[in-house]
């Protein structure tokens, strides 16, 4: 049970000195958003046409025209680009598998035994702290734990870039993820 | 005589198998991972000594020595020497 926390917490708090290694994740991640704004856009756009249609829409036909011609290729030619990056989406969902990211931290040899028992360990007290402020025993703000999760995510990635990049790369892209799971208590509690 | 100098300098062979000087490349980037974790002063393991199973005796490049080993808690501890 805590050894599947301590796993999908390696997983994601494995990070040492990781500013590094988070950063190149996070890239493909806005990227992943940048796609998903292209809709959104839209909608936000509705509203504001629908205040200024009654000022000037004459104004607007002559630039949506131009625009309209060239959008065209674009939009058959995203359309299969568009795909894909829902596709990703979903693929960045997968990581929350926290007994493959278990298995993979246990199996990987970018790391000793005594690292990854040490690491073991930080995981334990970390979701130690999280139990006691949930049952209200610790006093501290779930902004002060993020950061000791953060920290720990940190130091496990910084141990894990070079030997097993996949792997970090994989626990990097469950960080918010597991963090969904600790920030919410009935998630936390839920946990086996 | 010498027969019995043999044995008895095999026992004391023996006897200081547990403890003895190592240099595994691998042992001491974990202890180096272990140190750091801990956030204690090191920089890098430079050599370590075997005191028995999950206990060791690191030293640091700065010169800083550690006793590393796993309690019967199943926790891993650093001790600086």
């Amino acid at each position: 049970m805590g050894a599947r926390i301590a796993g999908a917490l390696l997983a994601g708090l494995m990070t040492g000195c990781a500013g590094a290694p988070s950063t190149p994740p996070e890239p493909p991640v806005r990227e992943a958003p940048a796609p998903a704004p292209p809709p959104s856009a839209p909608d936000n756009s509705d509203p504001r046409p629908a205040l200024p249609p009654a000022k000037a829409p004459a104004a607007s036909k002559p630039p949506a025209a131009p625009a309209a011609v060239p959008r065209k290729p674009e939009v058959a030619a995203r359309k299969p680009e568009a795909a894909p990056p829902v596709a990703v989406k979903p693929e960045g969902s997968p990581p929350l598998d926290l007994e493959a990211l278990e298995q993979r931290l246990k199996e990987t040899n970018a790391i000793g035994l005594m690292t990854k028992l040490s690491l073991k360990n930080q995981v334990d007290d970390l979701l130690e702290q999280f139990r006691d402020y949930y049952q209200g025993r610790l006093k501290t703000t779930l902004a002060e734990l993020r950061q000791l999760y953060e920290l720990l995510l940190m130091k496990t990635l910084s141990l894990l870039q070079d030997g097993d990049p996949a792997l970090a790369k994989a626990i990097n892209g469950s960080r918010e993820a597991i963090w969904a799971i600790l920030s919410d208590r009935d998630k936390f509690s839920k946990l086996p | 005589m010498k027969r019995n100098a043999s044995r008895l300098l095999a026992i004391v062979m023996c006897a200081v198998i547990p403890v003895h000087a190592a240099d595994d490349p691998k042992q001491r980037k974990d202890l180096t991972a272990v140190i750091a974790l801990q956030g204690l002063p090191c920089g890098e393991v430079v050599g370590y000594e075997v005191k028995g199973d999950n206990d060791y005796v690191a030293t640091c490049k700065d010169g800083n020595r550690y006793r590393v080993f796993v309690n019967a808690g199943g926790r891993v501890v650093v001790q600086k020497q």
